[in-house]
C-alpha cells in the first residue's frame, strides 16, 4: 500500500512495526505509515474483494 | 527452507559481526532499490527458476536469492527488500542495509525507475560512497520513453563514474548488457557528495578512527553515525570497543551542536543538490504542457503569496460550498425531513407502540433521547452526509498530493506557535477525529511539540461532523460564519503562541521530499472515502447508542436533569437559551453528538444569529470528548491532561462570553 501523505510504499508488517506501543492496540482499524506517521483507515473487506476480482479478470485477459 | 539452511547459504551475511563463519562464501550480487521499481521482475529475469525465498534471520522480512546461469554459478544474486536511503527506518530497510554491509558483496546493482530518476539518484550517490562497485540499472525505460523522458546514459555513466545500463525488466530489454556488466566488477567511482564544511570535518574526524575495520567505506559509516543511526552505533561498539566508540560519539555530538539543523537535513539537501547538478545535462524532460502546469501548480501551492489564498479557495469550495452547503445543508435536510422525520421515525414509533412495551423501555427506544429516534437519527441523518462529503473532499486533497505542500506552506507560520510543518499531519487528521489525531502527535519530534499540538487539538480543531454542522448552521449568515472562523483561528494562534512562549525547548526542523502533484483518480478517491466512512461508522455508531443509553439511565436516575440544571446558568450567562445546555452535555460524550444537538436546536427556531455564533464558538472550543480525554491522559499523563482540560474549559466559556458581550455591543 502507499501512504496517502508521503506516497511511499509499505506493507502490513511495517505497519505493525510503526504501531508498536500504541495504547489502542490495533483496535483503531487505521494503518500508520512508518515513514511519516500519517494514518489512513484499513481497506474494508469489500474493497479487497473487488480488487482481487479485478486482478483475477486482468490475469485471465492476459492469459487469453 | 528452514532458518539454519538459510544461515548457511545466505543468512550469515554479517559473519564478521555475528561470529558465524559462512560455509558458503559465494560472492553476492545485490539488487538494491526503492520498492516498486521492477527489482523483483529483474531478479526473476536474471535467475529464472533458480530461486529461494526465505525470511531474513530474526525478522519476518523475506529475501529472495538465486543463481544466474549466464553468470558465474558460484555467485549468488540477492533481491534485497526495498529501501529509500542508507539510513534505515523500517525493518525492510534495516535488512537491506545489513545485507549491504556483508563483506561478501561483490557488486551492487542499484535498480531505479527511469521515470523518477531525480528522486532515486540520491541513493546511487550514497551507494557509490560505500566503496562498493555499483552498477546503475535504469529500469522501466519503455515507460520513460513513452513519457518523452530522454536519458543520456553514456553521459550519466561518465558523470557518476559507474556503468549505467538501461533495461526493461518485463520484456528483458538490456538484460544481456546487465549480465555482461555483472560478470566483472566495475571499477570504483571516486565521486563524493560534499555536505558542507562542518559535516565534512566531522566525517573526516570520525573516519580516521574507524578506517581499517570494515568492508564499508569509513565515509559512509561516519555519515550514518552523524545521522544517529543506532544500528551503526551498535556495529561500532562491537568492532572498536566502547572507549573509542565514545570518542566517536563525542565528535558526533560536537558536530551536531555546531549545526542549526540535524545533519540528516544537510546531507539530504546536499544529495538533492548533487543529483540536480548531475541530471541537468544528462536528462531532458518533455517540454509538454502537463509538466509545465504541474510545476506551475507546485509553485502556486508552496509560495506564501499564492499558497495562502489557494488554501482559502480550497476551504471555500471544499468545506463551505461542498461540505457545509451541500452536505450539511441539502443532504442533511433531505435525510432529516423527508426520510427520518416524515417516514422512518413515525413508522418506528408506531411499531414500538404496537408492542405496548414497558414505558422506560419505550423511552429508551423511541423517547426524546431514544436509541432509534436520537442515536441512530444523529448518526445516519446528520453525521453520515456531513462526514461523507467531508471525507470525499479530504480524499481528493490526499490523492492530489496537496497535503505535503500544505505542510511546507504552513511550516514558517507554525514555527511561531511552537510547531512546524510536520504538525500538519495530526492537525489535518484532527478534522477527521481528534482522538486519533491526539495519538498521532507522538510522531512529532519533541515533547514540547506534542503538548502544544495536543492543546490545539483539544481546543480549536473541530472534528469533521462538528465542522460540517457548524458551517451548515452558519452558512445562511455570512457574518456569523466569518466571526466564528476569525475567533476560533485567533484563539488557536494565540494559544499556540502563548504555549510556545511558556514551554521551553528547541525548535525542530521540518523537511520532506515532496511527492509529485497528480490529478486525483475517481477510483482512489472513492475507495479512500468509503474506507474512511466504514471506519468512522464503526467508531461512532456504538458510541452514539451508548450515549443514548447513558442519557436514558441519566433520565431515570435524575442525573441527566441535575447536570442540565448545573449547566443552564452557564449557558444563560452566554446569552443562550436554556435548551442549549443539552447540546453542551452531548458534546462531552462526543463532539459530533454535541454538534448534532446544536443542529436540532437550531431547527426548532429557538436561536438568533447572535446566539448561534456564540454557541458555535463555545462548542468548538469546548472540552474534548470522553474518548479524547482518555487518550490525552494515556499520552500526556493525568496532570497535563487535567491542566489542558481545565484551560480548555475556561477558554471556551471566557471566549464565548466575550464574544457575546462584543456582539451585544455591536447589536449583532
Amino acid at each position: 500500500m502507499n501512504c496517502s501523505f508521503c506516497q511511499r510504499e509499505f506493507n502490513e508488517e511495517q505497519v505493525k512495526d510503526a504501531c508498536r506501543g500504541c495504547p489502542s492496540g490495533g483496535g483503531c482499524h487505521l494503518v500508520k505509515c512508518p515513514y511519516c506517521g500519517y494514518e489512513s483507515p484499513r481497506e474494508p473487506g469489500l474493497v479487497k474483494k473487488v480488487r482481487a476480482l479485478f486482478k483475477k479478470i486482468g490475469r485471465e485477459k492476459k492469459h487469453e | 527452507m528452514n532458518k539454519n539452511t538459510f544461515l548457511k547459504l545466505i543468512g550469515a551475511l554479517n559473519a564478521g559481526e555475528s561470529g558465524i563463519e559462512p560455509k558458503a562464501d559465494a560472492p553476492l550480487i545485490l539488487l538494491v532499490g526503492n520498492p516498486n521499481v521492477g527489482k523483483s521482475a529483474l531478479f526473476n529475469k536474471l535467475t529464472g527458476q533458480y530461486v529461494t525465498v526465505s525470511n531474513y534471520p530474526g525478522t519476518t522480512v523475506e529475501v529472495s536469492h538465486g543463481h544466474c546461469q549466464a553468470l558465474d554459478r558460484t555467485s549468488e544474486i540477492v533481491d534485497t527488500p526495498g529501501m529509500y536511503s542508507l539510513l534505515p527506518i523500517t525493518d525492510e530497510e534495516r535488512v537491506a542495509s545489513d545485507i549491504l554491509f556483508s563483506p561478501r558483496v561483490r557488486v551492487v546493482a542499484h535498480v531505479v525507475d527511469a521515470k523518477n530518476l531525480d528522486r532515486m539518484l540520491g541513493l546511487t550517490l550514497q551507494l557509490i560512497e560505500t566503496g562498493r562497485p555499483v552498477v546503475l540499472v535504469l529500469n522501466m525505460m519503455d515507460e520513460a520513453r513513452t513519457l518523452g523522458i530522454k536519458i543520456d546514459h553514456v553521459k550519466l555513466s561518465k558523470r557518476l563514474g559507474i556503468p549505467v545500463i538501461p533495461t526493461v525488466s518485463i520484456t528483458g530489454e538490456g538484460i544481456n548488457d546487465l549480465i555482461a556488466q555483472l560478470k566483472t566488477p566495475p571499477p570504483l567511482s571516486m565521486i563524493r557528495t560534499e555536505c558542507g564544511s562542518i559535516i565534512e570535518q566531522g566525517i573526516i574526524a570520525i573516519a580516521k578512527l574507524i578506517a581499517p575495520t570494515s568492508s564499508i567505506s569509513p565515509r559512509t559509516r561516519a555519515t550514518l553515525l552523524l545521522q544517529s543511526d543506532l544500528r551503526e552505533q551498535e556495529r561500532l561498539v562491537k568492532e572498536i570497543g566502547e572507549k573509542t566508540a565514545a570518542t566517536i560519539l563525542d565528535i558526533v555530538a560536537s558536530t551536531r551542536a555546531k549545526l542549526n539543523h540535524s545533519p540528516h537535513y544537510y546531507i539530504t539537501l546536499s544529495l538533492r543538490a548533487h543529483t540536480g547538478q548531475i541530471l541537468e545535462d544528462c536528462v531532458s524532460l518533455p517540454s509538454r504542457a502537463p509538466t509545465r502546469i504541474r510545476n506551475f501548480l507546485n509553485r502556486l501551492c508552496t509560495h506564501p503569496l499564492t499558497g495562502y489564498p489557494l488554501v482559502f479557495i480550497v476551504l471555500y469550495f471544499g468545506l463551505y460550498q461542498f461540505v457545509g452547503l451541500f452536505g450539511a445543508g441539502t443532504l442533511v435536510n433531505f435525510l432529516e425531513d423527508n426520510v427520518f422525520r416524515t417516514h422512518l421515525i413515525p413508522w418506528v414509533i408506531r411499531l414500538v407502540d404496537a408492542l405496548h412495551p414497558w414505558t422506560p423501555l419505550r423511552d429508551l427506544l423511541v423517547g426524546d433521547y431514544g436509541v432509534l429516534t436520537l442515536g441512530l437519527r444523529y448518526a445516519i441523518a446528520i453525521i453520515f452526509p456531513i462526514v461523507g462529503t467531508f471525507f470525499l473532499f479530504f480524499a481528493t486533497l490526499e490523492d492530489s498530493g496537496y497535503l505535503p505542500r500544505l505542510a511546507m506552506l504552513v511550516d514558517r507560520g507554525f514555527k511561531r506557535i511552537g510547531l512546524n510543518g510536520r504538525a500538519v499531519i495530526p492537525m489535518v487528521l484532527g478534522f477527521g477525529c481528534d482522538t486519533m489525531a491526539t495519538l498521532v502527535t507522538r510522531t512529532l519530534e519533541t515533547t514540547r511539540e506534542r503538548i502544544i499540538c495536543t492543546i490545539l487539538l483539544a481546543l480549536a480543531i473541530p472534528c469533521s461532523a462538528q465542522l460540517g454542522v457548524i458551517i451548515g448552521l452558519l452558512s445562511g449568515q455570512g457574518a456569523a460564519l466569518a466571526i466564528w472562523a476569525f475567533v476560533v483561528t485567533a484563539v488557536m494562534l494565540l494559544t499556540g503562541w502563548l504555549a510556545a512562549k511558556l514551554l521551553p525547548g528547541e525548535q525542530p526542523m521540518f523537511y520532506m521530499e515532496l511527492p509529485p502533484l497528480r490529478l486525483p483518480t475517481i477510483g482512489n478517491v472513492l475507495i479512500k472515502t468509503y474506507s474512511r466512512m466504514v471506519w468512522y461508522f464503526k467508531e461512532i455508531l456504538p458510541m452514539f447508542i451508548i450515549a443514548s443509553v447513558l442519557i436514558w439511565i441519566g433520565q431515570i436516575t435524575g442525573l441527566f436533569q441535575l447536570l442540565i440544571k448545573n449547566i443552564t446558568p452557564i449557558v444563560r450567562t452566554l446569552g443562550l437559551p436554556d435548551q442549549s445546555a443539552v447540546a453542551f452535555l452531548f458534546g462531552f460524550f462526543r463532539r459530533d453528538y454535541g454538534a448534532a444537538g446544536l443542529y436540532d436546536l437550531q431547527k426548532t427556531g429557538l436561536m438568533t444569529a447572535h446566539q448561534l455564533t456564540v454557541a458555535a464558538i463555545t462548542l468548538t472550543l469546548f472540552l474534548p470528548c470522553i474518548a479524547q480525554f482518555l487518550v490525552m491522559q494515556k499520552e500526556r499523563g493525568t496532570k497535563v491532561t487535567l491542566w489542558i482540560s481545565f484551560g480548555v474549559l475556561v477558554t471556551a466559556f471566557t471566549v464565548g462570553y466575550l464574544t457575546h458581550l462584543v456582539l451585544t455591543w455591536m447589536h449583532f
